[in-house]
Order: structure tokens, then sequence, then C-alpha cells
């Protein structure tokens, strides 16, 4: 991403070149990281799915076998191989853009796992939104306010963040859509059905990110250049949006990875309890079904999402704190 | 998580019921004429029923796919795409004469060679198809003319009307049979000859399906001919319990299958509701002892084992008075059922204990647990994670706190993979394994978890010898009625020696607004029936 700018920018003097090369390298290493760290859990899940006990053909055929039924499944998948025959056949067909076929759905992992991407990634970005601007608002109003609507805030957090997802989703969804009749259950129908699970799953992110961001907001004002900027008789309201905030967003931001994978652990809860698609309800069948091909493909998906964020991160710190661009 | 959710049930449950009076559900059925939308537990994993393993995916696919024959209440069998049949002297060789006004729904019509073709191709290895178990002794169909279909087995096997009208073996065009393993997908090119074709599918949400305005080839037990009433029907998958029942109560779904005990006066006899259960009539849950293994191998361990807890107790407690306890792993409304063992065994601690005191475990252990030789008289039940639905591991506990009171006998209960359990399978090691089966005919489900060659004992040596010939004769037996009391004696044996602890009957539930009619539940199936019969409004 920074590549894409510095490259963007007019390279008048040996300077900035010299400067886009640093930012060109920079970004190579990163993509280079990123497609590392992606076969690497692509490989370490294949080892663990592997090493995991249970046959696949077995699996596969379950209760209701018949002489020959195992042979036929290993037979058509390719199991009977060794296994590092079929890894390495994996690699080569990923290699290809070929992500291979769901033993237990018997369709192309590609439109399966494409297929349910995208009401995930909405879910879980609304989800992200609906922590981000509660945390932000319940933050910067309370930080180093009066007692009681600390501690208000506080309770609300932390019963925010013990309550677990499946019975927030319960809750919401027998006073809001069963109850009072505001929000459909029917995902089909746009933004509405969206509200629920959104707020199912950004809720008790909220009430951590709001915490530690209080926390950060609250050492930042003490320090002496918030004492400066009062002094020079700025008001509370921007002393906090305009000084204090981009100070004590550094720790909120770091924990933007943590925020992935909570997001979408929580989204497989949600879409079992909004009978939403996603790719949930299809990564809990494929983990105990041992369909390896559709594990593969959430695991290169999710260390895919993993590389992009904290990418993202990096960025965005060195925009909020100009000490780590001097490098 | 699991715990919570009662809790939440009966939190909400009053504003629930205050919140939205059933007057206003089902309200939209009648306004749209003749839609129906299910809430249902399970999204198939394959909408193919040649392919499909899960017991609930058939709900649905019986939509759009007709068998040969179909199965009454009473056990007996009632034409459907077959007029009539016969069955050679030897049992070797089944004859069908097939209806000649049968279509699949591209048009394409159903004749003895579109049967033949799915057979042959179920039957194929290299398909690797499901339903091959139900064809193992199958040779070769022969089609004399159009309209007869000739069926060579390599041997008498009395479990073949029953898997003749099973939905595993049911109809696809030959078209469909020629896009191979992609029919998984609930896409067009599924084509049945059913009463309902597939319209739409949302993997994660819904299924779609639509009228076959030709269809009219109902089974013989049907109270109708012609098409369908409905014109479209969907099912919405919502697996969470309280989500169901709260989309029901809320007029967001018209009928859903699955309600948990806790929510059943929501609906039962609640005005605007209905609320049904259906039989149990293939198989109850039941405890499989591996008895050639561990204490399970002594008749006596077992026997405390069976006797030792008071199981009506403790599945009315679970289950709150919706489901009763079982007597035999065949299903009570099973015409092959033996009744004779209903109140034979079972409650009584003081027998079981000094059976275990014979069986020398007579040391306690610091948590009141019998012990022999300073080992702990434990029997491991392992039960792989995907298959613990419907508060059945809730059950094993409450079974484990009795038999540890009453008898010392620690019931560890382990919930597994299934991948560790096809590993314990593959090694014979597996301990106490509890299921139900999937509907077959029940020589085949005694077979299935008794018999010598299949899943369960395959791989254990030292199995019952003679049970094991009693099921193989009982299978080669082709007069139903004669083996009827063979098939007694092989679940009387099991009982007896405590092979099996058979716990509950469990039976499917529907609850629907009462603008529904002619709901109803599958007799080869014990599931929900397909919309076929049903009709909506006032």
């Amino acid at each position: 991403m920074s590549a894409a700018t510095a490259v963007a920018e007019p390279t008048a003097d040996a300077g900035t070149r010299a400067g886009a090369i640093v930012a060109l390298r920079r970004a190579a290493a990163r993509v280079a990281t990123g497609i590392g760290v992606m076969w690497a859990a692509a490989t370490a899940a294949y080892v663990v799915l592997h090493t995991m006990p249970g046959r696949i053909e077995d699996i596969l055929v379950g209760d209701q076998t018949y002489p020959g039924a195992q042979e036929a499944v290993a037979a058509e998948w390719g199991l009977d191989r060794p296994p590092v025959v079929q890894y390495l056949d994996y690699l080569w067909r990923l290699l290809h853009g070929d992500l291979g076929t769901s033993y237990a759905m018997r369709q192309p992992v590609a439109s399966v796992v494409g297929g349910q991407l995208w009401p995930t990634v909405q879910l879980t970005l609304a989800a992200a939104g609906v922590a981000i601007g509660l945390a932000l608002a319940v933050a910067v109003g309370t930080a180093g306010r009066a007692r009681p609507l600390r501690a208000l805030a506080s309770v609300a957090e932390l019963v925010a963040t013990s309550m677990p997802v499946y019975w927030l989703g319960i809750l919401l969804l027998m006073v809001f859509s069963f109850g009072l009749s505001w929000f459909p259950l029917t995902a089909d129908s746009g933004v509405a059905s969206l509200v629920l699970p959104a707020v199912t799953l950004g809720l008790p992110m909220a009430g951590l990110l709001s915490q530690v961001l209080r926390e950060s907001l609250e050492a930042t004002l003490e320090q002496p250049f918030i004492t400066t900027v009062r002094a020079r008789g700025v008001g509370e309201t921007l002393v906090r949006l305009r000084h204090a905030l981009k100070h004590a967003l550094a720790p909120v931001i770091n924990l933007g990875g943590w925020m992935i994978g909570s997001l979408l652990g929580g989204a497989v809860i949600t879409e079992t309890v909004f009978g939403r698609p996603g790719l949930g309800a299809v990564t809990l069948t494929a983990v105990t079904n041992k369909d390896v091909p559709v594990v593969l493909a959430v695991v290169l998906l999710a260390a895919f999402a993993y590389v992009v964020i904290s990418t993202f991160v990096d960025v965005v710190n060195l925009l909020i704190d100009p000490r780590l661009r001097t490098r | 998580m699991r715990d919570l959710r009662p809790l939440a049930t009966v939190l909400i449950a009053p504003l629930l019921l205050a919140g939205c009076a059933p007057s206003g559900a089902g309200s939209r059925t009648s306004a749209s004429g003749s839609s129906l939308t299910w809430g249902v537990t399970t999204e198939p994993q394959c909408f193919d029923p040649h392919r499909s393993t899960q017991q609930n995916a058939f709900i649905i696919i019986r939509n759009y796919v007709d068998s040969l024959i179909s199965k009454k209440p009473d056990g007996t069998f009632a034409p459907w795409l077959a007029t009539r049949w016969k069955v050679s002297k030897g049992g070797t060789v089944y004859t069908f004469r097939l209806r000649d006004d049968v279509t699949f729904s591209d048009g394409t019509r159903f004749d003895a060679k579109a049967a033949k073709a799915n057979f042959d191709y179920v039957a194929d290895p290299a398909n690797a198809a499901d339903a091959a178990s139900l064809l193992v002794n199958y040779k070769r169909s022969t089609t004399p003319d159009p309209r007869t279909l000739r069926i060579e087995l390599k041997k008498p096997d009395s479990s073949l009307l029953e898997s003749f009208s099973s939905v595993k073996l049911g109809f696809l065009s030959p078209a469909s049979l020629k896009k191979g393993d992609t029919l998984c997908d609930a896409s067009r090119s599924l084509v049945g000859t059913g009463p309902f074709t597939v319209d739409g599918y949302t993997r994660g949400q819904s299924v779609r399906l639509a009228k076959n305005p030709r269809y009219d080839w109902p089974p013989g037990y049907s109270g109708h001919r012609g098409p369908a009433y409905l014109d479209t029907v969907t099912y919405r998958f919502l697996p969470e319990y309280s989500t169901r029942a709260g989309a029901l109560s809320s007029g967001q779904v018209d009928a859903i299958e699955g309600v948990q005990p806790l929510d059943v006066p929501l609906f039962k006899g609640v005005k605007g509701f209905q609320y049904l259960t259906g039989p149990s009539r293939q198989t109850s849950f039941t405890l499989n002892v591996n008895y050639t293994r561990g204490p399970g191998a002594d008749i006596r361990v077992r026997r405390a084992l069976r006797d030792g807890a008071d199981l009506d107790a403790v599945v009315k407690a679970v289950y709150r008075g919706t489901v009763s306890r079982a007597w035999s792993n065949i299903g009570p409304d099973n015409s092959d059922y033996d009744a004779s063992l209903k109140g034979s065994w079972g409650n009584e601690p003081e027998k079981a204990n000094r059976l275990l005191d014979e069986a020398g475990w007579t040391g306690r252990d610091g948590d009141g647990y019998r012990t022999k030789h300073g080992k702990r008289l434990t029997l491991e039940v392992g039960y792989p994670q995907p298959y613990v639905r419907d508060n059945r591991d809730v059950l094993i506990e409450a079974l484990q706190a009795e038999l540890r009171q009453n008898i010392g006998l620690d019931l560890d209960l382990k919930v597994n993979t299934a991948g560790e359990f096809t590993d314990q399978k593959a090694h014979g090691n597996w301990t106490i394994y509890p299921n139900t089966l999937n509907p077959l005919d029940a020589g085949m489900e005694l077979r299935q978890v008794l018999g010598s060659t299949e899943f369960l004992y395959g791989n254990v040596r030292g199995y019952d010898r003679k049970l094991d010939a009693m099921i193989n004769r009982a299978l080669a037996t082709t007069d139903l009625d004669q083996r009827r009391p063979l098939l007694a004696r092989i679940q009387r044996r099991a009982v007896d020696r405590a092979y099996i602890v058979p716990l509950f009957a469990p039976h499917y539930q529907i609850a629907a607004t009462d603008e529904v009619h002619g709901l109803g539940f599958e007799t080869q199936l014990d599931s929900p029936a397909n919309n076929y019969a049903i009709r909506v409004g006032r």
C-alpha cells in the first residue's frame, strides 16, 4: 500500500526516488512475507488435519458402510496416495488457482467458499463498524469524566464483554425480531437483516475496545501537551477529538489482528443463531468432517485477512505516529 | 453455552407470548395464496438422494424424488411408481411392473430403462454413492419391456423391499445421472419425478421448491391425486431451536421441524398453532456396549449398567415427558419391534450391585466409585461431536450421575470427533457407542450395530457368533412375516446380554400455525412427509 502512494508521487529529485525504491522494496518484502505466512498456515493446517485421528475415507463413509466403500471413496479423491504426494499435488493445483473439490459437498471449493465469503465479510465489517463506533463514542464521552458516569460505562463494558455472543444474539432476536417485529430474520431483506447480527457480534468487542481506549485516552489527557492545548483555550470536545484521540488510538489499532480473529470466530456463532449464510457453518462442518480442501481454503482466506489487516495497521500507525516514519 | 438456551427461553418467553399474539401469524400465508415456509434444523450438505447421508436432508429431497414402492404405517408396502411386484421363490429375482404415465420434470419418460440406469449408477463402485450400501446384493437389472423391471440378486435379501421404498433409491432423470457427482448442489439439474422441483438455493439460508404441475403419481397411501396444492415451498435453515420457535411465533415462518421440550408449551394446545409428533418407528437412542473389551466384556458389568438406573425417571427429567424411554433399539412403532421386551429390564440397583460384587468390583475409591485391584470401574462413552443433539449428551450425563450414586459405576462421557471414533472403529477398540440408526429395514438395522461385518463389530474380535448367524438367517428370509419372530429373538438376546442398552425413543416434532393443513410424517423415514398433501388457508 505504501508502495502505491510512493510510486504515484512525482519523483523529481534523487531523494524521493531513493525513498520510492525503499518503499518498493519494503512493499515487496511485505508481499513475500504475506505469501510465506499463507503457505505456512496452509501447510500447518494440512499437517494438523492429517495427524488428527481417523481416516478421511472412513469419516466420509460413516456408519452405513459396505464392503469396498472406503476403497471406492479413497480412489475417488486420491486419498490412497501417500500424504506427501497429496500435499504436493494440492500445492501444484493451488499454484494454478485450483482450490479443489469439497469431499462432503462435492462442489468446487472456490464456488462454495467464494459464495459464502461476501455475507461473512459484510457481517464482520458491519460488526467492526458497530464496535469501533460505539467504543469511540463511549470512551471519548466518558474518559476522565465524573465518577458515576465512568462507573456506569465500566459496568456496561463489563457486561458487554462478558456476554456470550450466542446468548446476546438470542436476546436481541427475541426482543427486536420476534417481539417488536422491527428486524426480520430473512437474510435477503438488506440492511434491516444485518442490524441485529452486527450488533450481536460487535457489542462484546465494543466493550473491550472502549475499555482500552478510555484508559489510553485518560493517560493521554494527563500529558503535558494536553495542558498546553487547554491553555490555548481549546474546548474540551476538540481537545479530545483532535488532539488526544490520535495519541490514544495507537494501542487500540494494534488490537486489529485480534479483532479479526475474534470477529471470524464470533461470526460462526452469529450466523448459526440468525440462520445467515456465511463461512461459519461451512467451516464448522468442514472441520468436523475432515473436509481438507474446504478447511485449507478457509485457512488461506483467514491468513490472507491477517496479512492485509496487519499491513493496514502498520500503515495507519505510520500515519498517526510520526516517530515511526523516520527509519 | 448449551445451558443458556433454556434459560434464554424462560426469561424471554413471557415477552414473546405478550409481544406477538398468534393471530398475526400465518395471515401472511393466506395472503400469498399457496406458498409455505418451513424453518428446519438442518441444511443438507448434499441434495442428491443417492449420496446424501443426513437423515434430515431427506425431508427436503422427498419433495422431488419418488420411489418404486411406498411403505405403509403397518409395515407393509404399497404401489408407487411400480403398480405391482413379484419376488421369485428363491428370493433372488424381483420383478416390478411400472406405471406408464410417469415423466421426470425435464420431460423425460420414466420407464424400466430409467429405473435400471439409477440402480446401475448407485451400485457401481466407481460412483462411490452412499446408497450403494442398500444394494450390496444387487447383481443386475434387465428390462424385458419398458414397463417391466427385473432385478437379479447375488443372494436373497429380505431388506430389499424396504430399500426400494427408501428415498435413497429414488429416481433421478438419466440426464441428471450423467452429471454425476455435481448433483449435491441444489440446482435445477437435480431432476426427479416428485411433486415439486428445485427452484432456487441460497447456501446457508434457504432452498425454494416449485410445484410440478404434471404430477399425478403419488404413493399408494396418498389421499389425493394430481399436482400438489402448494405453488411454492421454502425451506429456511434455522439451526437454533430458539430461533426457529421465535420465527414461528412471530409469523416469519409457517411451520418448523424440531421443537425443544422447553418450547413445546408455546405451541401445543395454544390457539393459532398446532403441534405434532411423529412416530418412533425406525430406531431408539441406544448405548451399544462393546462386549469384547475391558470391564464391558463381563456380562455382569453390562447387566449392572443396564439395570443400575431408573431410566424412566432420567428420561422424563431430561425431556420433560415429551418422549418415552426405550426397551429395544428398534423403534416401538416398528412392526418388527419386540413388544415383549417392555417392562422386562431396568431399574434394579440392588441386583446390579450384587452383580458387581460378584464380578469382583468390591473396592471403593475416594470418589465413591467401585474398584478392582486398584482400578476404577469405568466404561467410556465415546460420542462423536457431530452427532450430539437434542440433549442426548445431557441424558447420558444424567444417567452417569445416577449410576455413580446407585452402583458406583463410572459411565465416562467423552465427546470426541468423528475422526477419533472412526479410528476406534478401525481398531475395534471403542467402548460404548451411543447412536440412533438411519431409516432402514429392521433386519439391516440390527445387522448394522450387531453384525460381524458392519461398522461397529467389523474390526472386533470375539463377537457373538450365534447372534451373527441369527441376523444373517433373518436377512436371507424373504418372507417378512416369517422372519419377524427371528428379529424379535435377536432383540431379546441383545438386550438380555446387555450388548445394547436402549435409552429413549426419539421422534420428530412439527409446530405450525393452524392455517397449515395436511401435515404428517413419512413412514419409511419417521420424519415430516413432503409437501404433497399440504394446503394453507383458514
